[in-house]
């Protein structure tokens, strides 16, 4: 185990150096790649022919009342259930501390039998405040974009489609305030899903859900358009169906899981750095420079044109459009050669914003799918911080000295550099941010911060070792049991190539909102438009296949799996697209 | 009522914390409480029969080494819980066995003896084999024998009441432990003088148990999860207008 510690402090060549990747702000610009959860997701659908069916549609004219969807895998039988209610406009929050949202739904395991559907009928819709049924594998809920919503509706309705402008601007009809898995509220547990290949990928189950929402928010509008006008009414277009993803509201609550779940993001980061390596390493062909040109273009076309309220981030999407526009002529004229992947990063990370340098990883992971995509197979992990009692306290001074550098380096005495503190409210338990000295709570403060734990522990064991030079680490922590907690963290992540979030999450200009993108990322979300430093809007499956393209069994996985960066449909007419029998052509 | 097993170690974990825990100590409390419940051990029942001496246990204070060398070592558990005081004992046993070949801790003065097995099971899972003893002071007097294959999560116990005591007056409230890395310790029964064997775990039932728990839940009183929820409410913070800004400005 000690040999282990000492092993993994010399990281590989080809991997970046945990510093950099590690670094909070480079960490909060991270994008979606196809190792994100999502796209894993959709390649394990199309790769296993799952179908997913609509089963039961009972909704009265207002939009309100259940929608049962059948997801059948070759494994495994399973139901998204939906329930549909009317809220007021006072009540429609996307914090946690709500208490009713437009849609409550969840991913049951197995069939939904009478007995078991009024369990549903009864708890779902109360989410935390109900008491969940063990077969469901997730719950979640959701709220409309009114204003969205009312224009598809409308246009629809009129037999016109919806101008594309409005997915433009709002990328989805529903977004999601809180997706849960993981034994929240009597659910079923993590540990269900572990044997289960239908899920045995990270937040798949969730994933799963949030896909099957997006095709009941195409689904309701287009009832209440046929409700409105049943004579006119028309469909939405595939290509508009397409274009509309699923939209998600997040705050601070997400923060706790990053720190938290230290080996997890280990798994994540280095399976992602371990591709981008692989995608280095390759040598370049005329056909993979087309195509990274190719994906050049399509994100810099779907940053063009979404777009986002908040000013920073709409800054920061025009920077990296105008650094494509740099990168896509050196690309074009430089001659092939085998080392023009790492030319071509080491370029960019001299020259161009973090922002550019990510999105440019992230597409030449997309080059290699073959050699890439087998490490979704290594995103999971059992969380587990263990003590290794018997290394010499003298040995565990080294390792924090080597591999926590960068949490001694911070000066805590510095006002600004313990600004912050993080705590729980007892409002459903939301975390939230408490100014140090100023609010209250501070004597229960959640241990987020590692970087002042680390110093806490150091200082502590370091003047222990001046009167026991011998002293193993058990002997230190008998002596002093309370830094028991950021020892094993230490010993346990110090074998890790990545996963200690190196940031000070007190310093005054931390950014919670790098650590929400962080996360999101991997999920698969996109589209990212914060609200303040807290709070984001994403959008996830923007541009992914339509359950009726998965039920149709597609042949060209390639071909399927290809779709990120998505496109607006550039064929439709603002506001009178296939309003034409000719054009319907291409509607469900 | 049904709670998943996550629940219950959230809730056992943030009310440890209420008690007083420190951060990691709480973990393990929690992890302890709740793998004994998963396999149907009467982790809660423990618990519960504990809790208030548990709330009234002094945060600060813990085990004390009485005495040690490279192979054995004799601790005071100062009457407390071994959920507040005994999971660096055992990583002290566990440093000794993995130096020594085989280690023999003793923890004198310690309560709810039973809920060790949860981080037992910890230690066998990183390889090592594993056997705790102690007794029980009743009459007829019982005997508990746990003990774990290394790399296995799993117990194997065996409860037994003896009869045949030669007399003496040692309070029976403490717990030796045998951790070795390369010999298996499992309890076999086997013996010249008379026992009535109470209560046989083996591996393959626990397992059992197991798997029923992660499928259709674990059944907890309301009186108790209430009980620790109010517990964990003490490391929430209350909530007013102004610390709602803490989370963000509302959309």
């Amino acid at each position: 185990m000690i040999d282990a510690v000492l092993q993994a402090a010399r990281v590989a060549p080809a991997l970046r150096q945990q510093s950099l990747v590690m670094d909070l702000e480079r960490l909060g610009t991270l994008v979606p790649s196809r190792l994100s959860f999502a796209r894993s997701l959709i390649r394990q659908m199309a790769r296993q022919r799952w179908q997913i069916t609509q089963e039961y549609f009972a909704l009265d004219d207002g939009g309100y009342g259940e929608v049962i969807y059948r997801v059948q895998t070759p494994h495994g039988r399973y139901h998204v259930v939906i329930f549909s209610q009317h809220i007021t406009d006072e009540e429609r929050t996307d914090r946690v501390i709500a208490n009713a949202w437009d849609v409550t739904f969840g991913l049951v395991e197995g069939d939904v039998e009478d007995s078991l559907f009024t369990t549903l009928a009864e708890n779902v819709p109360l989410q935390e405040a109900g008491r969940q049924h063990p077969r469901l594998l997730v719950i979640s809920r959701a709220n409309k974009s009114l204003r969205n919503f009312e224009v598809f509706v409308q246009a629809l309705a009129a037999g016109k489609q919806p101008p594309v402008q409005a997915i433009r601007e709002v990328g989805y009809l529903y977004r999601t305030t809180a997706v849960y898995g993981n034994g929240k509220f009597g659910i079923a547990d993590y540990g269900r899903l572990q044997g289960n290949p239908d899920f045995r990928y990270p937040f798949s189950a969730q994933m799963t859900a949030v896909y099957v929402l997006r095709q009941f928010s195409i689904d309701q509008a287009e009832h209440l358009a046929r409700v409105a006008a049943p004579e006119t009414a028309v469909p939405l277009a595939n290509k508009l169906q397409r274009y509309l993803g699923i939209g998600n509201s997040t705050g601070l609550g997400m923060a706790p899981f990053l720190i938290r779940h230290p080996q997890l993001i280990n798994q994540w980061i280095h399976a992602r750095e371990q591709a981008l390596a692989t995608a280095k390493a390759q040598i370049p062909s005329e056909l993979s420079r087309e195509r990274l040109l190719a994906l050049c273009l399509r994100a810099q076309r779907y940053l063009d044109e979404t777009s986002v309220e908040n000013t920073a981030q709409a800054e920061r999407n025009a920077t990296v459009v105008e650094e494509l526009t740099d990168i896509i002529p050196w690309l074009e004229q430089i001659a092939l050669h085998e080392t023009l992947w790492q030319q071509l990063t080491d370029w960019s990370e001299a020259a161009q914003t973090t922002d550019t340098q990510e999105l440019l990883n992230t597409l030449l992971i997309e080059l290699y799918p073959e050699s890439v995509d087998m490490l979704e197979d290594a995103m999971a992990v059992e969380e587990k911080l263990e003590l290794i009692p018997d290394m010499p306290l003298v040995q565990l001074k080294q390792v924090i000295e080597t591999q926590f550098d960068w949490a001694l380096s911070e000066d805590f005495e510095a006002p600004e550099a313990k600004h912050w503190f993080w705590y729980q409210s007892v409002e459903k338990e939301e975390p939230r941010l408490g100014v140090r000295g100023v609010d209250p709570g501070e004597n229960k403060e959640l241990p987020l911060a590692i970087a002042p734990r680390v110093q806490r522990s150091y200082a502590a064991l370091t003047e222990f070792l001046q009167g026991n030079p011998k002293a193993l680490t058990i002997d230190f922590l008998l002596a002093q049991p309370k830094h028991m907690e950021s020892i094993r963290r230490i010993q346990t992540m110090a074998t890790t190539a990545y996963g200690e979030i190196q940031g000070n999450l007190w310093h005054r200009d931390m950014k919670p909102m790098h650590l929400l993108r962080a996360k999101l990322s991997f999920l698969g979300a996109n589209r990212f438009d914060p609200r303040g430093d807290r709070w984001v809007r994403v959008t996830f499956f923007q541009g992914a296949p339509l359950i009726d393209e998965l039920n149709g069994e597609p042949t060209d996985l390639f071909a399927f799996d290809d779709w990120s960066y998505a496109l607006a449909p550039t064929d439709l007419k603002v506001g009178e697209d296939f309003d034409t029998v000719e054009n319907h052509e291409s509607l469900v | 009522m049904k709670v998943s097993f996550n629940e219950l170690q959230g809730l056992s974990r943030k009310a440890f914390i209420g008690i007083g825990f420190a951060e990691g100590h709480a973990d393990d409390a929690a992890d302890m409480v709740t793998w004994m419940e998963s396999y149907d051990l009467h982790g809660l029942e423990a618990l519960n029969l504990g809790l208030e001496h548990l709330i009234g246990e002094d945060p600060d204070t813990y085990p004390e080494i009485l005495y040690q060398d490279s192979d054995l070592a004799v601790v005071d558990g100062h009457n407390l819980s071994v959920l507040r005081a005994c999971n660096l004992a055992l990583e002290l046993a566990f440093a000794k066995a993995r130096s020594r070949g085989l280690s023999v801790i003793k923890i004198r003065r310690c309560r709810q003896r039973q809920l060790i097995m949860g981080y037992l099971a910890r230690l066998s899972a990183r390889g090592m084999n594993v056997t705790a003893f102690w007794r029980n002071a009743q009459s007829p007097l019982t005997e508990q024998v746990v003990g774990f294959r290394a790399n296995s999560t799993v117990p194997s116990i065996r409860v037994y009441a003896v009869e045949e005591v030669p007399e003496e007056n040692e309070p029976n409230d403490g717990i030796t432990l045998f951790m070795a890395n390369h010999v298996d310790l499992l309890p076999t029964m086997r013996s010249d003088f008379k026992y009535d064997l109470l209560a046989k775990h083996d591996e393959s039932e626990l397992l059992a148990v197991r798997e029923r728990a992660m499928t259709s839940g674990i059944e907890v009183s309301g009186e108790l999860w209430l009980r620790l929820k109010e517990l964990a409410q003490y490391a929430l913070v209350e909530s007013f207008d102004a610390s709602r800004l803490g989370a963000g400005p509302a959309e």
